[in-house]
């Protein structure tokens, strides 16, 4: 893209590489099962706030990066992330106008319906996971949904991303 | 948006059938993996850092008190060596005469984990060495207690663990005081086996200790598992409950020994000993007379399990010298040329370490 049109871009895929790391970032035994879905709230925020940056294809792209780091089948979450990011495009005008509650419990069903699809992605290749427990990240990622927003929103007017 | 909705989602879903069903794309993640694995490195940094400045602000009694105890063990461990060579070349000698087959050398090499997956439902670990590094798919994972697990996937600087205790994992193990053998299985706990199918009757009982059997052909024969921690029988089941306790620490070990079998044959690797040497005391700078002590530092290193320690003698540099000197001190008793491949062994890795 021109830069006339967009300003700043690095400072996304600076916040996607952060995602990045902090999605292999070493936790506690009893805090992994509560991992939030970093890329994918990375994901729906900016997807919210520049929806003509970053789309769908930009999901695909770090689902694979996703898939290389956990050693899952290549695609597996590069499909979660295009969901995603599809039903938060999709929701985007409504969902600009909510009040920070209601956004969040948005980005819970979203992200518990794509967590449901990757307990029964990895059920089809075999790693069965035994729990509903699956959906934990999703409501962790719906809660920490207002600060991750009030930070980018921040990080966004400082660096005049458009 | 939804038809860019659509041809993305197929293209996903057949790039996960061609991953799952052809090796079509591994060049690709290998390709990938290369730039991306270095996360996992940074998120390892802070813990490196931390053991860099605590072992450079360690006191001097904490050091003394770490060197005088690693000295006994050091001691403890040549103790037991001394009357591992001497069973092994027993061992040797008694297959002979039995005619079966002479047991298979191994070699190690230490790897150091940088990461754990971070799927809490599966078991698995990456580390530091890879395709490069001679790794192979399948190749089996010690620490300094016992079997840890197999390399599952190979990318060109790291590798993919299984751990014993993941729930798609199973080994053929082996009761060491009677041979009953037995299919160990991870249960998604780390701290915990079970034995499938054990007959209610079998002779097994708590404080067992379970060896891996070598049946499966992936892991090397007579590695500890596991010591059985209760045996539960219940009436109403076909077969006896046993749960088992790992006996190598599956989630806090940081160095790991990688095994390599070693299938060359004894005039190989006694050759390859020959060159290792020579190539050694060129470096040290001594008098080339080494092909004629050659054959005599080889029963040294003792065959198969006690090369364990032998090859991981090596890493620790301050080490080298001592071997080497001590090597001309016992040269009398070198007679059996059944010794010679184990030293072939010990060397080729120190070469490979250098």
């Amino acid at each position: 893209m021109a830069s006339t049109h967009s300003r700043n871009g690095w400072v996304v895929w600076l916040t996607f590489a952060v995602g990045l790391l902090l999605s292999v970032s070493p936790l506690p035994q009893f805090m992994e099962i509560l991992r939030p879905l970093w890329l994918a709230l990375l994901l729906a925020f900016w997807s919210l706030h520049l929806p003509h940056r970053v789309g769908m294809v930009t999901a695909m792209f770090l689902g694979l990066a996703e898939d290389v780091l956990y050693g899952t089948l290549l695609g597996q979450n590069a499909l979660i992330l295009t969901l995603i990011t599809f039903l938060v495009l999709s929701l985007q005008q409504r969902l600009r106008m909510f009040p920070m509650w209601q956004q969040c419990l948005v980005i819970l069903v979203i992200f518990g319906l794509a967590q449901l699809v990757q307990l029964w992605l990895s059920a089809l290749t075999g790693n069965r996971q035994p729990t509903l427990a699956l959906v934990l990240p999703a409501l962790v990622s719906a809660l920490l949904w207002p600060w991750i927003s009030f930070g980018l929103r921040g990080l966004r007017r400082r660096y005049k991303i458009n | 948006m939804g038809v860019r909705l659509l041809v993305l989602v197929v293209l996903s879903v057949a790039l996960m059938v061609v991953d799952a069903r052809f090796a079509l794309l591994k060049p690709v993640r290998s390709q990938m993996s290369l730039v991306l694995m270095q996360t996992y490195w940074i998120t390892d940094l802070p813990q490196r850092l931390y053991q860099g400045v605590a072992s450079q602000f360690g006191s001097r009694t904490e050091l003394a008190a770490e060197n005088e105890k690693l000295k006994t063990e050091n001691l403890l461990l040549q103790g037991r060596m001394q009357k591992l060579a001497a069973l092994t070349e027993q061992n040797v000698r008694l297959r002979e005469l039995l005619n079966s087959s002479a047991l298979v050398n191994e070699k190690v090499e230490v790897a150091e984990l940088i990461g754990m997956d971070p799927n809490p439902f599966t078991h698995r670990i990456i580390i530091n060495k890879g395709e490069r590094d001679g790794v192979v798919l399948g190749q089996p994972v010690l620490d300094a207690r016992g079997l840890m697990g197999q390399v599952v996937e190979l990318m060109p600087y790291t590798s993919r663990v299984l751990l014993l205790t993941d729930t798609t994992h199973s080994i053929p193990v082996q009761v060491n005081r009677n041979g009953l053998r037995a299919i160990a299985s991870g249960t998604g706990n780390p701290e915990r086996l079970e034995l499938r199918h054990v007959a209610d009757t079998a002779d097994i009982k708590e404080g067992d200790l379970l060896v891996s059997s070598g049946l499966g052909q992936r892991f090397p024969a007579g590695y500890p598992v596991a010591t059985v921690k209760e045996v539960i029988h219940d009436s109403g089941q076909p077969f006896a409950i046993v749960r088992a306790v790992p006996t190598a620490a599956l989630n806090r070990s940081r160095y790991l020994l990688l095994v390599f079998s070693d299938n060359r044959t004894p005039e190989e690797r006694a050759n390859d000993a020959a060159q290792a040497q020579e190539a050694e005391d060129k470096q040290n700078g001594t008098l080339p007379v080494t092909p004629a002590i050659v054959p005599k530092p080889a029963f040294v290193g003792p065959p198969a399990p006690a090369n364990l320690p032998a090859a991981t003698a090596p890493v620790a540099t301050p080490a080298k010298p001592a071997t080497h000197s001590a090597r001309p001190a016992k040269p009398a008793a070198s007679t059996t040329p059944a010794a010679k491949p184990p030293a072939g062994a010990a060397s080729t890795t120190r070469q490979r370490e250098e």
